[in-house]
């Protein structure tokens, strides 16, 4: 149990389907300043050891909270950000093995929706020339048929032609946000990575881009990476789903089975931690179990387990202190990285356990 | 003395912008009991923060509250002075933001933005015992070693820690009113449970009445007890929190709880969007504000014509105050979109 790495492989969640796009412990690290007085340098791990496979035409989630390490994996999948250890194969080509041409071409079969539209949409350009401008890049067809494409594009996304004009100010948040997918989806990618595409948005115009998403999915035979912090739209949209924590895959399943059987306490937590827009909330709130505390810090975090210092199972019990739990399947199609699976109450209405109790 | 901790009767306010007049809160009234969680939900523009800024006094040129009043534990504050109105605020009625970097100064320690906002209704309190009661503050809302991290820069806390500081802030002379405005938007889900616990310890230890400004309708079931759904600057639907989830009788508060992604009703094909977008307050429909977009009454000429009034009706879990023409009918006829589980 000590060499995580080997324990990981053997259980590796291989896909049943065709694989598309597999992370192979995957690790990321950046180089950082200190906040003491001399500033020294610092290494701080941010994904470490990641194994997943996410297959073709599936919906593959990416949840956890903030820091846990959902954004960078996104990227080094896209190969944006340099990993620091493992690889990325694209349909069974190692990304880092390829030439800068191969690459180039490659990119156009992965896209990428940012949260924020407004940041990722040139102020100056108009909704036309921002959906035209991948084409441009790729070198893809002559001025009229990158008119054509651009417009039925738009048309994909319900924006019209009269509107093709505007430049993004002129739209409303739910509107740049199809001016954004417009422009990921035109290239025609096989695998879109959707970075909280919705977060920024109303509830009411939430509604209207998962839509829009699942249409364009069953039309074009899209595979999604769906990241999201919000358990309820990943529960949502997502076929299968990948729970983080500081950096590691705590736990993965299929989503009827992550959200009914959960086996990881911090997936429980995280579960349980949804407010559920229903009546009677406040007595589901007060029966629910609390984490305890803060998210650990990337700089020290702790040896065994990530969850181990906030875990209501695990706190204070020394397996979970002093080793790291190997991400192994502990049902069909269901991994989870802990010691003591399955001991907290289950899913949803989970009801809160004493950590005395646990420890002693 | 009256029994309400916040009494609202027929506040409007504007924002007057050349030839446009934006009718930010129009003609709203409410009454709030102490410890009463009263939620406050709509899209973006509808309002809701414009409400909570012309109760705290806090709205600035070009926008103005036009009329009403607002009494605080039975004392009129909408005519104060500004001086007046600031010894009330933060104290008597205090505010929390959805950013807590918008209350806290980067270059200036926690402590000292905390013993500031003591020493702001109490300016006779000594610097140590100012200091003191910071770090007891910052210890009732879950600071660990608070006395320590009095000395810590905002950018120190993590975004959750803010947040509590933010409102340790706000509680600092115990309210009778506090106002959150999309207290836990920008927090974690966990975070977002341990922010709500410690309001609710407020409420209970304290006695505070707290409005709640949110858009996420599960955070609501999960606080509140009572729900104003608002709508271009009105509460189209005012009632017991548990009303809203069994039958929402307003059509716009039915719209804005269908299109919440319900995952027992995956199979149900897209999610149903509300069509169509809020209206330009500064050029409202006439008639009913939602009659443009509502699935009921858009070929309905009596909602296009004529402004409905505040109806009250008795739907599946207590009484509920719609304006829509159609409430009674509905109130009799909408089926509950979720049902009360254990």
């Amino acid at each position: 149990m000590s060499t995580p790495n080997t324990a990981i492989t053997e259980a590796q969640p291989i896909a049943q389907g065709a694989t598309i796009l597999e992370a192979q412990e995957l690790s990321k690290s950046f180089e950082v300043r200190g906040e003491d007085r001399f500033a020294r340098k610092h290494l701080v791990t941010v994904l470490d050891d990641i194994s997943l496979a996410v297959r073709k035409g599936e919906s593959f989630g990416l949840v956890g909270e903030s820091g846990c390490g959902k954004s960078t994996l996104a990227r080094c999948l896209l190969r944006l950000l340099e990993p620091s250890g493992g690889r990325v194969l694209f349909e069974g080509e190692d990304l880092a093995a390829l030439s800068r041409e191969q690459l180039r071409a490659m990119r156009r079969r992965m896209q990428f929706v940012f949260q924020d539209p407004f940041a990722s949409l040139d102020p100056r350009m108009t909704a036309g020339q921002l959906v035209e401008e991948p084409l441009l890049v790729h070198e893809i067809g002559d001025r009229e048929e990158r008119r054509r494409t651009v417009l039925e594009m738009l048309a994909d996304v319900g924006l019209t032609e009269e509107q093709a004009e505007r430049r993004p100010h002129a739209f409303s948040g739910g509107q740049r946000q199809r001016i954004g997918i417009a422009r990921a989806f035109v290239l025609r990618p096989d695998v879109v990575i959707l970075d909280e595409p919705i977060s920024a948005l109303d509830v009411s115009v939430q509604a209207q881009v998962l839509n829009l998403l699942r249409r364009l999915q069953t039309q074009l035979g899209l595979t999604y990476v769906f990241i999201s912090h919000d358990l309820a739209v990943a529960e949502y949209f997502c076929d299968r789903v990948a729970v983080l924590y500081l950096g590691q895959v705590m736990e993965l399943a299929d989503r009827e089975v992550l959200f009914s059987k959960p086996l990881h306490p911090y997936s429980v937590s995280l579960l349980s931690a949804v407010p559920v827009p229903q009546a009677g909330g406040r007595g589901r709130r007060a029966q629910r179990a609390q984490p305890i505390g803060e998210i650990s810090s990337i700089v020290d975090r702790p040896k065994g387990c990530p969850f181990e210092p906030r875990c209501p199972v695990g706190r204070g019990r020394d397996l979970c202190k002093g080793e790291r739990p190997p991400l192994v399947q502990h049902a069909e199609r269901h991994w989870a990285a802990c010691h003591f699976p399955g001991e907290m109450g289950v899913g949803r209405g989970a009801t809160s356990q004493q950590p005395s109790e646990v420890q002693r | 003395m009256s029994e309400h901790a916040l009494s609202v009767r027929n506040l409007s306010t504007v924002f007057e912008d050349g030839e446009r007049t934006v009718h930010a809160v129009r003609d709203v009234s409410f009454d709030m009991r102490p410890t009463e969680r009263l939620g406050v939900v709509g899209e973006s523009g509808s309002g809701k923060s414009a409400l909570a800024l012309s109760i705290l006094g806090l709205i600035e040129p070009p926008g103005k509250v036009t009329g009403g009043s607002i009494s605080l534990g039975g004392r009129e504050i909408s005519k104060l002075s500004d001086r007046q109105l600031g010894a009330v605020r933060g104290k008597d009625i205090a505010l929390v933001l959805q950013d807590p970097m918008s209350a806290l100064d980067p270059v200036k320690t926690i402590g000292s933005q905390v013993i500031e906002a003591i020493a702001a209704h109490e300016p006779e309190l000594r610097r140590s015992a100012a200091r003191k009661r910071a770090a007891e503050l910052l210890g009732e809302v879950d600071i660990p070693q608070a006395d320590r991290r009095l000395d810590d820069y905002p950018h120190q806390y993590s975004g959750g820690m803010r947040q509590r500081v933010a409102i340790a802030m706000a509680i600092a002379h115990n309210p009778s009113v506090l106002i959150a405005d999309e207290p836990t938007t920008a927090l974690d889900v966990t975070t977002q449970s341990q922010v709500l616990a410690l309001l609710d310890r407020l409420v209970e230890q304290h006695g505070t009445a707290v409005i709640l400004i949110t858009h996420n309708l599960g955070v609501v079931s999960d606080f509140c007890d009572s729900i104003a759904v608002m709508y271009a600057g009105r509460f189209v639907e005012t009632s017991g929190v548990d009303h809203i989830f069994l039958s929402p009788t307003h059509p716009y508060s039915e719209a804005l709880l269908k299109c919440v992604p319900n995952p027992e009703r995956l199979t149900d094909g897209p999610l149903p969007a509300i069509t169509g977008f809020p209206p330009d307050l500064s050029r409202l429909p006439s008639g009913c504000s939602f009659s443009p977009r509502c699935p009921v009454g858009r070929e309905v000429a009596k909602c296009h014509e004529q402004a409905p009034q505040p109806l009250r009706v008795e739907g599946a879990a207590g009484p509920a105050t719609v304006e829509c023409h159609f409430a009674k009918e509905r109130a009799g006829e909408v089926q509950g979109v979720s049902e009360v589980r254990p």
